[in-house]
């Protein structure tokens, strides 16, 4: 069965039994090539998907997905979606009136070539990273690029699809020099091939572990921090959910009842833009079918909204942002897709720890309590030159304080894709001080 | 899952392609998950996965593409796709030619659940995971409490062109209930997890009232601590998921996925003191119903006990069937993937340290000053620097040799091969805990274990 025979197919069973459904479906291409010491060494070529049933039976809810889309899976996948709603005592639930969404191509021709250039685009990136004398090993190269076609359909009119993609460059290499060693981990994700440059971007990554060679210890102490916007976006990742209307409808973010408060330093402005033209985490309507668009989180310092879905708007009284997400896997949730602090004037580091990496974020930061504690790496500043690069420490504090005491903000937006479809920007971000962990 | 015929079919393809090897790897899970939070039924959600791998081997070169159109033209497809770059430029010898001579192996069911899935109805999970929520509610401060039921059931098939055919069958259950304290502003959670390759028995061998005051208890416990102390101290790491700690600093190390690149600081190193001579280390694929246990690895290899560091020596590295081709060392069954969309990885199973002789109380002795650290997250490692976090979830302040007050957790963070030489002491105290763990082929059930242990010095990562 196609995805649109397996839709129809559910829609006809649910309306029958005179139940709401709504059904969510994915389709993936994968391409991975992987190049080592001048050779390909791995390519991955793959087509994937599902589709996922989240059913309202008497205002209870329930989900279930099959990657199999046979008649006899699809009707189990039904089955036990209903069993599954019977499970909940409330009945709330409801699906959201929906609308025709038509069919929305993000992608066009915009990754159109040849495998082969593909696979050069792989090999040329590995080589010019092992041009570098300090570089030991590459222990990964790769071009990648995934396309996902995505539908959402629903018995209340909700019914439209459209088709995103990236591609990218990434991988991880060894560098040595004297006994100093350092691994560096990076990529970079475009939604055009034409915006690729596989030598350029060896030479970033080369240059970004480079700069950490011969580093030298930290002493434990309370210094100023300037994090680097991709260092930021993956704390700024870690806490997200702070601002999720799902976090604050189940008692788990300290924002809540807070709208309206001064909550950061008064230059910080965060906004969520998921219309972004070319953004890694762009979409046009939500995985309920709602059409998306801007929400400013923070203005000017003060709380201003969540991002919600209807569950979350209709149980906090918000409007719905279109914020919702799920996969055919997944289940109602929240999500961001182009999250951004918006860059400010500029500035320049005067002394303390400019940090060019934090690791260990999804063990070390919780966006329930506010606090982290994440291993870094980073330059020490001093007389407003980097004197040396320091490592073997941590960097720790409470993420709403640390906003409260930004004290700075770099001129030029950075983006990092930080997971599946969300993208997270920063610019470099001055924090007054933070404590660090170290010799 | 599918007949001989097509699978030979698919196989011969390859072979006909040119490649030395050509694997195919069928899946299909049934997942249930349930989400209970503060006495309702949050989410209840029900799936089938269901897709192929295949892998070609060129050399040390490898082709590998997926899908989950498992007709004989959905397979043919793929494999038309793996193949079109290559043209097809090999020779099929008669092995190759569609009628292999297959070699079954199947699971004899060492890890097979005693009380399967189907025992018994939904409504009696949310019954014993309401359990753990009005266990878990010790105190007033006590705001939310969450519970998570997930149930995993995956029949694997690999079949290789070298007449390989196993089959095996895995059944995974896992329960976690994390806590929030709340006080005006300030909140703290606290967490139990537990998970074996079992059925429902693991709700009666890890009654979810127990797991719920634990999360209860170190929410409350968490509530009331000062932020951890931030230095370079002794640590004292608790038992069980302290294990967590030797899984990064040097399980992943020992993976030939960097191990054969030389991208690991303990490549090449087979018989040379890595460690303290304390330390004996193993990755076991077949402990009984472990968390990471199965009969056959991803590859179709029957999973081993893997002596990886034998009194501080080093005596094995974790390897794959490529990892082998690249460095030739012994395959040790290590073979692993997420699901059908990775080729497989050498990864780890079952990691954990072997008991010492010391008594958990004379760790402590001595201690001026540091850190108990008794239950802990998750962590990460860079295998080329050696450089490893892990985070600490309960933590103690020792002093002058005593257990005082309770603190905040914070990151632990060092080098490898340093901290591994660090090790002081080892109790006898042996225990295992659950995790997920995530690399190159996504993410996988680990147990990690350890006894009580005392590491001379680490970066405690807290705040001053």
């Amino acid at each position: 069965m196609t995805f649109d025979e397996a839709k129809l197919h559910i829609l006809n069973r649910a309306q029958t039994r005179g139940i709401g459904a709504e059904v969510v479906g994915q389709r993936q291409r994968e391409l991975t090539a992987r190049a080592h010491t001048g050779r390909l060494e791995q390519l991955t070529q793959a087509v994937q998907g599902g589709v996922g049933v989240r059913v309202v039976v008497g205002g209870r809810v329930g989900y279930a997905y099959s990657e199999e889309l046979s008649p006899a899976a699809l009707d189990w996948m039904l089955d036990e979606a209903i069993e599954n709603a019977s499970l909940q005592r409330e009945a709330t639930g409801f699906l959201p009136a929906g609308s025709s969404l038509g069919r929305q191509d993000l992608v066009g021709d915009a990754f159109a070539a040849p495998l082969e250039a593909k696979v050069q685009a792989a090999l040329g990136f590995e080589g010019t990273l092992r041009e570098d004398a300090r570089v030991k090993q590459v222990m990964l190269a790769a071009y990648s690029e995934r396309v996902w076609d995505v539908s959402v359909a629903s018995t209340e009119g909700a019914d439209g699809s459209y088709r995103r993609g990236i591609a990218g460059m990434g991988g991880s290499i060894v560098m040595q020099e004297g006994t100093s060693l350092k691994q560096g981990w990076d990529r970079r994700w475009v939604t055009d091939l034409g915006m690729l440059d596989p030598g350029r971007t060896a030479l970033e990554f080369t240059e970004r572990t480079g700069r950490l060679l011969g580093a030298r210890p930290l002493a434990t102490g309370r210094y100023p921090a300037y994090f680097e916007p991709r260092a930021f976006a993956h704390l700024l990742f870690a806490f997200w959910s702070m601002w999720s209307g799902k976090a604050v409808m189940e008692g788990k973010s300290r924002l809540a009842g807070r709208l309206g408060e001064r909550v950061a330093a008064p230059i910080v402005t965060l906004i969520d833009d998921p219309t972004i033209s070319g953004g890694l985490g762009t979409r046009p309507f939500d995985a309920e079918g709602v059409a998306t668009r801007p929400q400013t989180l923070v203005e000017d310092g003060v709380l201003r909204g969540f991002l919600t879905n209807s569950e979350t708007a209709r149980a906090l009284d918000l409007e719905n942002t279109g914020h919702a997400s799920r996969n055919y896997r997944g289940t109602l949730s929240v999500a961001p897709s182009n999250l951004y602090v918006r860059a400010g004037t500029g500035f320049k580091p005067k002394r303390g720890v400019i940090i060019t990496e934090v690791t260990g974020v999804h063990a070390g930061a919780s966006a329930i309590t506010g606090q982290f504690s994440l291993q870094a790496l980073g330059l020490w500043v001093e007389g407003g030159e980097v004197a040396y690069p320091v490592e073997n420490f941590a960097v720790a504090g409470d993420f709403l304080t640390l906003l409260q005491n930004i004290s700075g903000l770099g001129d030029a937006l950075e983006w990092e894709l930080v997971w599946g479809g969300v993208a997270c920007g920063a610019p470099l971000v001055g924090v007054a001080e933070l404590s660090f962990a170290g010799a | 899952m599918l007949s001989d015929t097509l699978v030979a079919d698919i196989l011969s393809r390859g072979r006909a392609a040119g490649a030395d090897l050509a694997e195919l790897y069928v899946e299909r899970w049934k997942r249930r998950n349930l989400r209970v939070l503060n006495g309702e039924a949050k989410e209840a959600t029900s799936g089938l996965e269901y897709g192929a791998g295949l892998r070609l081997f060129y050399g040390t070169e490898i082709a590998y593409g997926y899908t989950n159109d498992l007709t004989a033209e959905g397979l043919r497809e793929l494999a038309a796709t793996l193949t079109a770059r290559r043209g097809q430029t090999g020779r099929v010898d008669a092995k190759g030619r569609g009628g292999l001579d297959f070699r079954r192996s199947t699971a004899q069911g060492l890890h097979d659940p005693e009380v399967p899935f189907e025992t018994h109805p939904k409504r009696y999970r949310l019954e014993r995971l309401l359990e753990a929520e009005s266990a878990a509610r010790v105190a007033p401060e006590i705001t939310q409490v969450e519970s998570h039921l997930a149930e995993w059931e995956q029949e694997t098939l690999v079949c290789n062109s070298e007449g390989a055919w196993v089959e095996d069958r895995r059944v995974r259950t896992r329960l976690n209930v994390n806590a929030i304290a709340q006080d005006g502003p300030q909140m703290q959670t606290g967490v139990a997890v537990r998970g074996l390759s079992v059925g429902l028995e693991l709700l009666d061998r890890f009654p979810p009232a127990a797991l719920g005051r634990q999360a209860g208890e170190q929410a409350i416990r968490n509530l009331r601590a000062r932020p951890a102390p931030a230095g370079t101290m002794p640590v004292v790491l608790g038992n069980g998921f302290g294990g967590v700690i030797f899984h990064e600093a040097v399980g992943h190390l020992l993976e030939t996925t960097s191990v054969a690149k030389k991208a690991s600081v303990l490549s090449d190193m087979l018989g040379e003191e890595v460690a303290s001579p304390v330390v004996t280390y193993i990755d076991d694929g077949t402990t009984p119903h472990g968390w990471g246990s199965s009969e056959f690895d991803d590859e179709g290899a029957r999973t081993e006990r893997t002596v990886l560091i034998e009194n501080g020596v080093l005596r094995s590295y974790m390897v794959d069937r490529w990892g082998a081709l690249l460095t030739g060392y012994r395959p040790t069954g290590s073979g692993r993937r997420q699901d059908y969309t990775f080729a497989p990885t050498s990864r780890m199973r079952n990691t954990f340290i072997t008991p010492g002789t010391v008594s958990v109380e004379r760790l402590f002795d001595g201690i001026e000053f540091g850190l108990y650290a008794k239950e802990f997250r998750g962590g990460q490692v860079k295998p080329g620097s050696g450089e490893y976090n892990f985070g600490v979830q309960e933590a103690y302040v020792i002093r002058n040799g005593r257990v005082e007050e309770a603190v905040r957790g914070a990151m632990l963070v060092g080098k490898g091969p340093e901290t591994l030489k660090r090790v002081v002491a080892v109790a006898s105290d042996l225990e295992t805990a659950p995790g997920m763990c995530g690399s190159l082929s996504g993410s996988l059930p680990v147990e990690v274990g350890q006894p009580h242990v005392l590491v001379s010095e680490i970066v405690v990562g807290g705040e001053i």
